[in-house]
């Protein structure tokens, strides 16, 4: 593709300006199953997506096929698409910024095939024997990821970004009479022949094997902890209230509660795209603007709302450089990255020991359909286990708790110390509530 | 699309491996979504994608290898990239290809592409305006239209040379309504495999009226109590507590590696013997169906659960390998990017005789679930979720207030045992499934069914 010939014909048949975005992802996957590979996956996929200014209307186009000779039909595609856009607010294809870039710490060491598979069938085997109720290993696998993304537009911005990601996942099941459950975990993993096979390994079996014996509690309200894996699924779930596309068109319910207390006074939220610690990090949004840091909730107040190009021009504001695109084929929309609730003092066992008597949630089902947006309601399927006298007691699997979101924050008794962002880009801690309701029995 | 001497070309390089089969799958797609709200056109996305998959097997280990560059040299390095990885030989036989014609089950009159764009928008405008119009509460209002045309060819080491096109169209609508603080959305996302003809029958304004009701519905729903109870789920999407408490169970990609509850139960009764299932990819028009599997095999009727008993299972190619069973032609994928697996269709539960009325019957207290959104399943230990989006509190055997924020878990191994009544209104719904083989469309069906327990989790307790 001839990007610079493409710009210019688009400026030459009446686009004000024009932009190209493209990604190019490669993939290297194996599994392993039963003592031998499974499956091995190899890819390299580029995408490319236009957008542009057309009689005042932005125009989106995503193609796989950037052949030159493509180049006449899709302006004109694009031309006839800004015909019936009727919309005020548009998105604005921005001029190159000055910025610092912060380089990434993650140390990559990419291993061989032979690597990645003596490590997978030493898991498999130590998996299996960590403990005699483990009664199959049933996911193992190797991931490497490359992705880049290029921005080039008629402003004369020319953005290049890359990232590599390597993570190692694995599930076990484990019966005890008729009851099976099972478990999987995943780990970033930076240099794989430093990797510890035996901690992973134990740890994996000791959570599988934990959620044996469960028991269903008896429904009611009771003092909960949302373990971090729990509460970050939960608030990842909830995190677009902070989108300024949905607040902007009145959708989210934080439409009128800028630097008004939304939280408990535990709760601080802060998105850094160019945070360190975390998988990967952003120096560009998905429109070229540069990102930094930001205080979304401070003390419960909610400072903040994110922002593309699009939805600040809706609320006469400015881009917070959260204009993403979910992929290539994706127009830009708002959303945090490297999001995260900031942790406090205490441990896990300290919160469980504070709550006396209560239940840990340490998994969530059904997140993408049992939570309701518009009211932030949610009731949804969970297992973990119950807390007396401050120690975990036995495990409870198949009941659900049902809560409203906003009510519950305002109710956080503690927050935890345990923020680890393994290969999340939004995460938190472990938080304790007053009380949930729990039903059961 | 690659032409026939070119797939022969590249099969037999494949070949030229350890591998025992090797298939190239093609995809040329086209989708369009428009996007509108408050009658205001927001966007228009086009897609273009362009892919092409190459896989091989050896016994029961497969490599893949997929990307959307499909000039020779690039397809040759995919091509050498996954014979490496199964094994080189300088050897293997010349793969010849025959192309299988066949009728295409599911004709579209009316072409999205052909259609334009001012049109379209006005079947969401339509949509738009009822809605707006149903109720002086209904404050907002947004919705979508997705036209797709999905192109795809799939070639493989037995000779075969086989394509199919899907059409598909959805319209998406949300309506939002308000009332002093209390603020509440309702939704309709009508869909099928046709053309645009589809809004003949299927009006937009039904849409917007749907979507308008069940936000004003939700504006007057008390929290749910919770606990467990007698459920009525309603036809069409109630269908999903099938989908999730027992279709997904029954895919091979779980019953393969012995990691469903319902493993090694073939020939035996794990429902009441009122309860018959089937998964039919061949209905024309529908929104799960298509001419051929991802694998090029025929789609066609399975049935899954007859009287009771477990009749059959959904087997892809390389399952069945594993299964020393016949594949069910029930192979599936989002896009090249995805190898396919065992997947569902259209699935539903079949008629039965009683009445909506009788369901009610003898319950003091229990829900009645008109309305579902999704839900998910962990096959391995059979305990599934989904949610009510409307529902109804059901009080000495009659309809009583609308309730909010409930849904449904349990465990699909009991579950359709405790289905006792089942109705003659069969009717599907459309939704979207995601799983290994990423998100397809399928839809979801049943009559109005009656479950005598099952734990309902509110927020209300009692």
């Amino acid at each position: 593709m001839n990007k610079q010939k493409w710009i210019e014909y688009a400026l030459q048949e009446g686009f004000s300006d024009f932009e190209i975005y493209q990604s190019l992802s490669s993939e290297k996957k194996v599994t392993w199953y039963e003592g031998q590979m499974d499956t091995f996956v190899t890819s390299r996929v580029l995408g490319t997506a236009l957008r542009g200014t057309y009689q005042s209307q932005m125009v989106n186009l995503a193609t796989e096929d950037t052949s030159d000779d493509q180049m006449e039909r899709l302006i004109r595609q694009m031309k006839e698409q800004s015909a019936v856009i009727s919309t005020e607010e548009t998105a604005a294809i921005a001029a190159p910024a000055e910025c610092e870039e912060t380089v990434s710490k993650k140390a990559w060491v990419r291993p061989g095939n032979e690597l990645i598979k003596k490590t997978l069938a030493e898991l498999e085997e130590k998996i299996a024997k960590a403990d005699p109720r483990i009664i199959q290993v049933i996911h193992l696998s190797w991931n490497e990821e490359d992705s880049s993304r290029e921005i080039t537009n008629s402003k004369g911005m020319r953005i290049f970004e890359e990232t590599h990601v390597q993570l190692l996942q694995a599930g076990a099941a484990a019966a005890s009479g008729n009851e099976v459950k099972n478990d999987y975990r995943a780990e970033v993993i930076e240099d794989l022949s430093a990797f510890d096979t035996d901690a992973f390994a134990k740890k994996l079996a000791e959570d599988v094997v934990s959620k044996l014996d469960a028991v269903q509690l008896e429904s009611g309200t009771y003092p909960v902890i949302f373990e971090k894996g729990a509460m970050t699924s939960l608030f990842a779930a909830f995190v677009d209230l902070f989108s300024g596309d949905l607040i902007g068109k009145g959708i989210s319910p934080l439409r009128d509660s800028l630097n008004t207390k939304i939280f408990s006074d535990l709760i601080t939220v802060v998105d850094d795209p160019r945070n360190t610690d975390a998988v990967m990090l952003a120096n560009y949004d998905d429109e070229g603007t540069p990102t930094y840091r930001k205080v979304l909730v401070d003390e419960g107040v909610f400072k903040t709302i994110l922002h593309s190009s699009r939805s600040a021009a809706r609320m006469n504001m400015t881009s917070t450089g959260n204009g993403y695109k979910g992929s290539y084929t994706s127009p830009v929309d708002v959303s945090p990255f490297n999001c995260y609730i900031v942790p406090g003092e205490k441990s896990l066992d300290e919160l469980c020991a504070d709550m006396k008597d209560g239940y840990v949630i340490t998994d969530l089902a059904g997140l993408h359909a049992g939570i309701d947006f518009v009211t932030t309601n949610f009731s949804l399927q969970c297992s973990g286990y119950w807390v007396r006298d401050g120690k975990r007691d036995y495990s409870v699997s198949l009941v659900t708790v049902a809560a409203n979101f906003l009510e519950m924050m305002k109710q956080v008794t503690a927050v935890g110390s345990d923020l680890d962002w393994k290969y999340h880009s939004i995460v938190t801690p472990s938080i304790a509530f007053k009380g949930c309701a729990i039903s059961g029995k | 699309m690659l032409e026939k001497k070119q797939l022969e070309k590249y099969l037999s390089a494949c070949m030229r491996s350890e591998a025992d089969f090797a298939e190239i799958y093609e995809q040329f797609e086209t989708d369009e979504t428009i996007s509108m709200l408050n009658g205001e056109v927001e966007d228009v996305n086009r897609i273009t994608i362009s892919g092409i998959g190459i896989r091989l097997y050896k016994d029961l280990q497969s490599v893949y290898a997929y990307g959307n560059e499909t000039d020779e040299a690039s397809v040759m390095k995919l091509i050498e990239e996954v014979r490496t990885a199964i094994g080189q030989k300088e050897e293997g036989p010349d793969v010849v290809l025959e192309r299988v014609e066949y009728e295409n089950r599911h004709p579209v009159r009316i072409d999205f592409e052909a259609v334009p764009l001012a049109e379209k928008a006005d079947i969401l405008k339509r949509a738009n305006d009822a809605a707006m119009a149903a109720d002086e509460r209904i404050v907002k209002v947004s919705s979508s239209l997705l036209n797709v045309r999905q192109n795809v060819q799939i070639s493989n080491s037995t000779g075969r040379l086989i394509g199919d096109t899907r059409v598909r169209t959805r319209l998406g609508v949300v309506a939002f309504a308000k009332e002093g603080d209390n603020f509440q959305s309702g939704s309709d996302r009508p869909g099928a495999g046709m053309g645009l003809e589809f809004y003949e029958i299927n009006k937009p304004e039904d849409s917007g009226k749907e979507a308008a009701r069940e936000a004003l519905v939700n504006l007057s729903a008390r929290d749910c109590p919770s606990g467990q109870m007698p459920v009525i789920i309603d036809n069409a999407f109630g269908g999903v507590i099938f989908h999730e408490a027992c279709g997904h169970s029954l895919e091979a990609t779980s019953v393969a590696r012995n990691m469903s509850v319902f493993a090694g139960k073939l020939g035996q009764q794990i429902a009441n013997t009122c309860v018959s299932a089937v998964d039919d990819g061949t209905i024309p028009n529908a929104w799960g169906s298509e001419n051929i599997d991802d694998e090029g095999n025929f789609q066609k009727r399975r049935v899954l659960i007859k009287d009771g008993i477990l009749t059959s299972y959904m087997i892809d190619q390389l399952n069945a390998r594993r299964m020393h069973m016949e594949g069910t032609c029930s192979s599936r994928r989002q896009s090249y990017q995805f190898e396919p697996t065992s997947r569902m269709t259209n699935t539903f539960i079949l008629e039965g005789n009683a009445t909506f009325e009788e369901l009610f019957e003898g319950i003091e207290k229990g829900l009645y679930a008109k309305k579902m959104g999704g839900g998910s399943v962990n096959p391995q230990t059979g305990e599934f979720n989904f949610a009510v989006n409307e529902g109804y509190m059901i009080e000495n055997g009659k309809i009583s207030y609308p309730v909010k924020g409930a849904s449904l878990i349990g465990n699909g191994r009991d579950i359709l045992l405790h289905i006792d009544k089942i109705c003659s209104n069969l009717k599907t719904g459309q939704g979207n499934c995601g799983s290994r083989s990423g998100s397809i469309p399928t839809d979801v069906g049943q009559p109005s069914i009656r479950v005598t327990s099952i734990t309902v989790g509110g927020t209300a307790n009692e």
